[in-house]
């Protein structure tokens, strides 16, 4: 099976390989049979080296390592610490070292093939014990990065809105739920945040000092708050473009919601839609050329496509009769919006010609999709459960799965790009790994 | 250090105690006082500044910003209470039910309140003594999640400023 996949796409591994760093060709394999099927792994213990504190960390150091490779939805998954999960007909084995020195971890992280049990990659990644959660996620990144071409998303992180009635503000946290904290403290109404290209930065809309919605700027690790556009009337939706050169957004300083294109720093608006209706909720193709938006010119909401400069504006699907919220996939291939169906609002994807159109989310009522950055999920807000919150589906027949908010309200999600790699990592010699071997 | 300042506690304490002590030796020997007077009711309180006025809300349509007959006749009423009352200002509030994404409400809460703008500067309120805002679907008037709480929502509330 393995083999049939390698002969069938050593280009699409070549073309994987220009993208990364420090691997060999053979290194790389692609599951092109990403419609539902998943790579059977077997995740074994972290054996613990170093002072007492490893054992403990080294079970926990476990279950995050499994937890992210489970919901990378690459990989489906038996772990060796669970009784009754035999490993059966697998694929391949991950497991490794785990030493703690001081206030050093350093995780050996190996990846074997099965049945011959030969390390294909063994890395050693080393950072502060502090900062160890990231080193679990940099490891599993590499493992999705084994087997598909493409890294994982496991070192992104989640922003979104949180709380209820008249304050909200902007939190953040990591893909699985850990490290949640606030990012803003302005007592007021905060929404619609977008990270920066780089994720070091993030947009979004507060009414914080009793105005109306403003644009603010804040860094992603929390701090100052800088305006970007507090124009008369509304200034919402904000988002970078992709080379982070621009900013899109709705502005109605002229009487009107429209579509704006501003400088990084807010200044020089263009106005990109002109029409006596409703114009709102931009969003950027990943090349930057195009735009989205939605627009309720022919009575009801519906979901348009234009170019960069405002011209050659199509409507994206006749086939439903309300449409909201797009969000362009990052390869570019699909567009993700929500439709009014009945009594709530689903998630559809089509083509950005229209075509291929298909129901990924309905149950409740559903907005505000977001692509990961390797377009394998959508999050988004749901309250198809009592207290409103975040879910991610894999595009597959599983059931969205919640994010664990500690019962937090939470709305307008924004999934962050991938995130630079915590401590260091360096590949270790497989011909070393091979005599070696984890039991 | 802390001796000193506990030594500065003290004295002042003692200074204090004087003090009271003192306050209640004149007290004791200050003439007797008539009656105090049967207490008086509590002055009016002031006339609020500038006007208050209380407005009813405008209501819409679902997904509409068109004026029902019904708004128009609360915002005649409103444009009447204005042209009386020059020196009042206000802010339109555009508000939205549940229904529909955060920013797609925003913009229809802007244009709620717009259109209601639009209708008092058409009946003679000057467009400077008028702002508005949109809070979306962020501050619903009724919490609930059918019709009779949804007509409650979608509208455009005037609020002095």
């Amino acid at each position: 099976m393995i083999r049939r996949i390698l002969c069938g796409t050593v280009l699409l591994s070549l073309i994987a390989l220009a993208k990364t760093e420090g691997q060999s060709p053979s290194d790389v394999r692609i599951d092109i049979s990403s419609g539902g099927r998943r790579i059977r792994i077997h995740c074994e213990w972290l054996e613990p080296k170093g002072d007492k504190a490893a054992h403990a960390m080294s079970v926990t150091a476990e279950e995050v390592l499994a937890s992210d490779l489970e919901s990378s939805a690459v990989f489906s998954l038996t772990r060796a610490w669970v009784p009754g999960q035999q490993p059966f007909d697998i694929q391949a084995t991950v497991g490794g070292q785990w030493s703690v020195s001081g206030n050093q971890v350093k995780l050996t992280g190996e990846v074997r093939d099965v049945p011959a049990r030969r390390p294909i990659l063994v890395r050693e990644y080393r950072g502060p014990q502090s900062d160890w959660r990231s080193l679990v996620h940099r490891f599993a990144d590499d493992v999705v990065l084994q087997f598909t071409g493409e890294a994982g998303v496991a070192q992104t992180r989640i922003a979104f809105v949180g709380g209820q009635g008249k304050v909200k503000e902007l939190y953040v946290m990591d893909l699985d739920g850990a490290r949640l904290r606030p990012l803003t403290a302005d007592q007021s109404l905060v929404l619609s945040p977008a990270w920066s290209p780089a994720g070091s930065l993030m947009l979004f809309t507060s009414y914080r000092g009793g105005t109306g919605p403003q644009l603010y700027v804040i860094s992603s690790e929390g701090g100052r708050e800088y305006l970007i556009s507090g124009r008369p009337g509304l200034n919402t939706c904000p988002s970078y473009s992709p080379d982070g050169r621009e900013i899109l957004c709705t502005l109605s300083q002229d009487g009107n919601p429209e579509v704006y294109m501003l400088d990084a720093r807010g200044g020089s608006p263009r106005r990109l839609t002109d029409s006596p209706s409703i114009d709102t909720s931009p969003c950027w193709s990943p090349t930057g050329r195009e735009i989205a938006f939605t627009s309720d010119r022919t009575g009801t909401p519906q979901v348009y496509v234009m170019d960069r400069e405002g011209g050659n504006v199509r409507r994206l699907t006749y086939d439903v009769e309300y449409t909201d919220s797009p969000a362009w996939s990052p390869r570019g291939d699909r567009i993700a919006f929500v439709a009014r169906t009945g009594a709530g609002f689903d998630i559809y994807l089509c083509r950005p010609d229209g075509s291929g159109l298909r129901l990924a989310v309905s149950g409740g009522s559903n907005e505000n999709p977001r692509w990961s950055p390797d377009g394998r999920h959508l999050l988004f807000a749901s309250n198809r459960d009592s207290i409103p919150g975040l879910y991610v589906t894999d595009l597959d027949d599983r059931s969205p799965r919640r994010l664990d908010l500690g019962g937090l309200r939470a709305q307008s999600p924004a999934w962050s790009p991938r995130l630079p790699g915590a401590g260091s990592a360096v590949n270790l010699n497989l011909d070393d790994a091979k005599r070696g071997g984890t039991r | 250090m802390k001796p000193l300042t506990r030594w500065s506690a003290v004295l002042s304490l003692a200074l204090i105690a004087g003090f009271a002590a003192s306050c209640a030796k004149k007290a004791k020997e200050a003439p007797p006082t008539p009656p105090a007077p049967p207490p008086t009711p509590p002055p009016p309180p002031p006339a609020p500044e500038p006007t208050k006025v209380e407005f009813e809300p405008a209501f819409f349509d679902f997904d509409s910003y068109k004026l029902r007959d019904d708004a128009r006749s609360v915002l005649g009423h409103d444009a009447r209470v204005l042209r009386e009352n020059g020196d009042v200002h206000v802010t339109i509030e555009g508000h939205c039910d549940e229904r529909g994404t955060v920013e797609y409400n925003q913009a229809l809460g802007e244009k709620r309140a717009q259109a209601a703008r639009d209708y008092l500067v058409a009946a003679g309120i000057d467009a400077s003594r008028i702002q508005t805002i949109s809070y979306g679907k962020e501050r619903p008037f009724a919490e609930g999640h059918d019709e009779s709480a949804w007509q409650q929502n979608r509208r455009a509330h005037l609020v002095t400023r």
